[in-house]
């Protein structure tokens, strides 16, 4: 043997601190790079206490990604005006100049004629401020992605209202009850997966943490849990109406906390609204001297929850009362039968949940007393994408709310997305002693317009995310939703919308072909770019800044990627290419203005962008760094990251002293507000507008998706594990050798007694067909799935062979969900992401399996 | 002197296999070979059901089927209890990989690597750096990434892991964490009735 080092990390070389992309997150790592150049290892720094020197699979795998030979190298032109999913592009290499040229002409002609026009997908979440370039443009933003709408539409908003968060989580630390329904918190995805699955093991191996897991596939979490339940999908919110049932009923609430810290005290009418005295206060009930009160009245003796009284001859009930009442309608035996959980399961939960929050319990955290309430209800997009988005989270939320753990040391707990500034609290008051409801948490709102502004109507989503996929109505039906304008040209920046719209493929490529321009912004290619007329190739994460901290849920800072290589193609980076375009349209002062919106920098004068100047790349996070807490760009080159435990005055509690919207009032404001203006301006479609998905409380009405014809008779559901979490990764060799040995990426999963009443055996094709569309794909059993559902991972998938070590699947599983208004959230935006679907047995055992489940695509 | 061992952790492993990337990343192995991964099995019947996740690395035995079976010497047990495998006395005859009762041995191609991670041809400058160390035609292994733990560094898979469930430790110490929980938790070896004597162990 000779003495050189054979292992990557013990080569000669150095370790530069940067921060991982390969999710939208911020991992801190350390990168080894040679002394010849080569990137040869990356691994968690340990000076970070959000992934404590730890990575993930995916974290793992950034090299191949900078080294991959099918990065985009030099700018591309198409040469074939045919586009299709299987039409060759005929790219042609051609100078930055010339690329930045044509597009600069192509989006300035569609500027000077009508900025709507131009279509966006811009979903780079490490530099967010990217999304709001179409503000810049002028074009309110269409979106053609559903980016943030299908993982949620219906939670990010909830969150706001509820935590003026982002996101949510439950706490790590202190809790010992944990329930995940639907959401792959602490195992398989979401927020900071390595520190969370980190956190979670911690707690269940070493304090004994119990989890429940409650979900149709037995997940990463499920397998790990004290107690998988089973349950029938899209009947989440059902479930946890049920858990809320037994609590209010049997008097197992922490009633103390709902006095003190929410509106469920405050009195509602009969139209739903609270009812005001002549200066707009909210009132309560005080049972002691048995009358009405404003909410500040200083002679409140106590607080009725419960009761039927009269104020100023109307009828009223505390906001907590009107929930009792849905309540009453919602039994364990009644969710039973929905959810397919036994109701002995769901009262059994109830009163475990209830004895682990040990109400009335507090702890003492530096110096201040908080309530202890150690059980914790955690959901995510299994749970939550449905068509009643909404009421869905809220009833998750309501769970927490009732035993007082929403904030709470050991209870569910907010998580911002950006803090953007050291010490500036994300809690602002609002009405009447409520905090401030903050919905639109990755920018601001949508004004209302008619005829719409927007391809996707945002306009009439005062309180949603962006839901993209409704393009696929207005686009093919302009007369009946007012449009004066059509949309021509298209922006993709690190999307892949063909991908992430649910809904009809060949609609999306229709409007794909009618584009008179597209330009795509990325450093792969994919399903969508390759549709481009031209595509702008981005530098790798290894070879750019940036400084990002993103919905960190225990954490706060920022976290800077620095170049560890030159780049190693002709790429730029985002900043420096939304610049040159900006200025070649003529737009870019306004770009430097809503960047100085988007990033913050208006909070420190000193950090504002002037007019006239590109600013590149280092430069911004360079301002970034400065603005959390004014440290130079060179002290986070040699530390790489200001990571620190999240303050616990901004997490538990940040919002002492104000209440909690228990009851969504808000919500019917915005309803009644968006609606008279709908009648005002005459808005055709109004009559579509399902209004009853603006609800102050949820109750447990179907979501209609089970109303579908009732041959089909089973339910389908997608699902994405850690090695896939959020970003795209099977393109990474190390990733799809891992993903394509693991037997739930191998198939279609199908419960075994299920498949074998149908006939279908292990290897068999079948289809899988909604209403909608159908996807094929090689039956997988497991007994690790509820009998009447079909579970398909989101690495079986990919229908376009265009690059070499993905393997194409049977169909995109979006294409089998809807994309229209009857199965949209009229308040959130929020999508149904489940599918009633009819399976059939095509093929016994296909030998040419890779090829009888790639799809036929129709050009 | 210490005896190095590893102890897996059961009821910690999510079977994510960040530890097989980490390994390829920091061993550079070529296409087909895993020095360690994670399996997964399911357990019982609807609704009663469960899935296990296992990860598989060289036990490192003390009584090593595959140093006995090597008719050259080339693979032997260091000081330190790794088994290694000296590429200048291996000449390929794949005995080492049928002795091992556990499947954790690789041979390597007789030809040169040329077959990359993403085509063949297409060998990235990453494959460039680390393919130097593989000899062509000999058997290859995991290593316990000896050159890391001389440095005071855990194995690359022990380090990356997300929720801790690799304990990389000295056998030898009673104060050291992997003996420590051999004691806490009943640690076991990987069929045991092998009788090679597994420095991994195993814990539910």
């Amino acid at each position: 043997m000779n003495n050189a080092p054979v292992q990557n990390s013990m080569k000669p070389g150095k370790w530069i601190p940067t921060t991982c992309k390969m999710c939208l997150h911020s991992c801190n790592q350390l990168v080894h790079v040679t002394s010849d150049g080569v990137v040869n290892k990356i691994e968690g720094n340990p000076t970070s206490p959000s992934n404590n020197g730890r990575l993930c699979t995916k974290g793992n795998s950034p090299i191949l990604r900078l080294y991959d030979p099918q990065r985009v190298k030099t700018p591309l032109k198409r040469t074939n005006p045919r586009k299709g999913p299987n039409d060759d592009p005929g790219w042609v290499p051609i100078s930055w100049d010339e690329a930045l040229d044509i597009v600069g002409k192509e989006l300035k002609k569609t500027y000077e004629e009508d900025p709507r026009k131009l279509l966006c997908a811009i979903n780079d979440f490490q530099k967010l401020y990217l999304w709001a370039w179409p503000a810049a443009y002028g074009g309110n933003g269409s979106y053609f992605s559903t980016v943030g709408t299908f993982c949620g539409a219906g939670y990010h908003p909830m969150n706001g209202m509820i935590h003026s968060t982002f996101a949510a989580a439950n706490d790590p630390y202190y809790c010992n009850y944990w329930i995940n329904n639907g959401g792959g918190d602490g195992f398989s995805s979401h927020l900071h997966v390595t520190a969370a699955a980190n956190h979670m093991a911690k707690a269940r191996v070493e304090r004994g943490m119990h989890l429940v897991v409650v979900e149709p596939r037995l997940s990463m979490g499920g397998a790990k849990a004290d107690e998988w339940i089973p349950i029938r999908p899209a009947t989440d919110r059902q479930f946890a109406l049920g858990v809320c049932q037994v609590l209010v009923y049997e008097g197992l609430c922490d009633y103390k906390s709902l006095k003190r810290d929410t509106n469920a005290v405050y009195l509602v009418g009969p139209d739903g609204h609270f009812v005001r005295d002549d200066q707009k206060r909210c009132q309560i009930w005080d049972p002691e001297d048995n009358k009405a009160k404003p909410w500040d009245a200083e002679d409140i003796k106590d607080f009725a929850l419960e009761g039927n009284y009269t104020f100023n001859g109307t009828k009223v009930r505390p906001a907590f009362q009107v929930f009792k009442d849905i309540l009453a309608d919602c039994t364990p035996e009644k969710m039973s039968k929905i959810t397919d959980v036994p109701a002995e399961t769901i009262r059994r939960i109830a009163h475990e949940f209830h004895a682990a929050a040990q109400i009335g319990s507090t702890i003492t955290i530096e110096g201040r007393e908080l309530p202890f309430r150690p059980a914790a209800y955690n959901y995510y997009r299994g749970a939550q994408g449905r068509k009643y988005g909404t009421m869905s989270n809220h009833a998750f939320k309501l769970v927490n709310f009732l035993v007082g753990s929403i904030d709470a040391p050991g209870g569910h707990v907010g998580a911002t997305l950006d803090d953007q500034i050291c010490g500036k609290g994300h809690i602002l008051p609002g009405d009447c002693g409520q905090i401030l409801p903050q919905p639109h948490q990755l920018g601001p709102g949508m004004p209302f317009a008619y005829p719409p502004n927007t391809a996707h109507l945002m306009d009439y989503f005062p309180i949603g995310v962006n839901p993209g996929h409704l393009i696929a109505e207005t686009y093919f039906n302009p007369d009946k939703y007012g449009f004066d304008w059509k949309p021509d040209t298209m922006l993709i920046c690190h999307s892949n919308p063909l991908w992430n719209m649910n809904g009809p493929q060949d609609k999306y490529f229709q409007i794909m072909r009618e584009m008179r321009f597209i330009v795509a912004i990325d450093i792969l290619l994919n399903e969508s770019t390759i549709w481009a007329d031209i595509v702008l190739p981005t530098l790798d994460y290894l070879e750019r800044w940036n400084m990002t901290m993103i919905e960190p849920p225990d954490t706060e800072g920022q976290c800077l990627s620095q170049p560890v290589v030159k780049p190693l193609y002709d790429c730029k980076s985002e900043e420096d290419i939304f610049n040159e375009l900006s200025e070649r349209i003529g737009i870019l002062d306004v770009w430097n203005e809503v960047q100085n919106f988007a990033n913050g920098f208006a909070q420190k004068e000193e950090l504002l962008l002037k007019p006239g100047i590109k600013y590149g790349e280092k430069e911004i996070a360079e301002r970034k760094g400065l603005l959390w807490n004014d440290k130079p760009i060179e002290w986070y080159q040699e530390h790489g990251h200001c990571v620190t435990k999240r303050r616990p005055e901004i997490w538990y509690r940040p919002w002492d002293g104000m209440r909690l919207h228990f009851y969504l009032d808000y919500v019917l404001e915005v309803r009644d507000d968006l609606r008279k203006k709908m009648e005002e301006a005459n808005v055709p479609f109004i009559n579509e507008w399902e209004w009853g998905d603006y609800a102050a409380l949820p109750t447990a009405v179907l979501d209609p998706l089970h109303q579908e014809p009732p041959e089909y008779d089973m339910y389908a559901i997608s699902f994405k594990d850690i090695q896939l979490n959020f970003t795209e990764n099977l393109s990474i060799p190390w990733i799809s050798d891992v993903v394509y040995k693991d037997p739930v990426h191998m198939g279609i999963l199908i419960n075994t007694k299920t498949a074998a009443a149908r006939g279908i055996e292990d290897g068999d094709l079948i289809e899988v067909r909604s209403p909608y569309g159908a996807i094929k794909g090689l039956a997988k059993l497991t007994e690790g799935v509820h009998p009447e559902t079909v579970a398909v991972s989101n690495a079986l998938t990919r229908w376009v062979k265009y690059h070499m070590v993905v393997k194409p699947g049977g169909g995109n599983y979006n294409r089998i969900l809807p994309a229209n208004l009857k199965n949209t959230c009229a308040c959130s935006g929020q999508m149904e992401t489940t599918a009633k679907v009819k399976v059939t047995k095509l093929r016994s055992k296909p030998k040419d399996a890779a090829n009888a489940v790639t799809d036929e695509l129709t050009n | 002197m210490p005896r190095w061992g590893m102890l897996f952790d059961l009821k910690r492993c999510i079977g994510c296999n960040a530890c097989a990337v980490a390994c390829k990343q920091e061993n550079t192995t070529p296409t087909g070979v895993h020095f360690t991964k994670t399996v997964s099995e399911e357990i019982g019947t609807y609704p009663n059901v469960t899935r296990a996740y296992v990860p598989l690395i060289c036990n490192h035995c003390e009584d090593a089927p595959c140093e006995r079976a090597c008719p050259t010497g080339a693979t032997y047990t260091r000081e330190d209890g790794i088994v290694m495998v000296d590429e200048n006395k291996c000449i390929g005859c794949k005995a080492c990989a049928t002795a091992c009762p556990y499947k954790n041995r690789f041979v390597l191609k007789k030809a040169p690597i040329k077959e990359g991670y993403y085509t063949k041809g297409n060998i990235t400058p990453f494959e460039k750096q680390g393919y130097v160390r593989w000899v062509t035609g000999t058997a290859v292994k995991c290593t316990f990434c000896h050159e890391r733990v001389s440095e005071g560094k855990e194995p690359a898979c022990a380090a990356t892991c997300p929720t801790e469930a690799r304990v990389f430790g000295d056998l030898d110490d009673p104060n050291s964490k992997i003996r420590r929980l051999i004691q806490a938790r009943k640690g076991y070896q990987p069929h045991a009735e092998f009788n090679t004597r597994p420095k991994v162990f195993y814990v539910d």
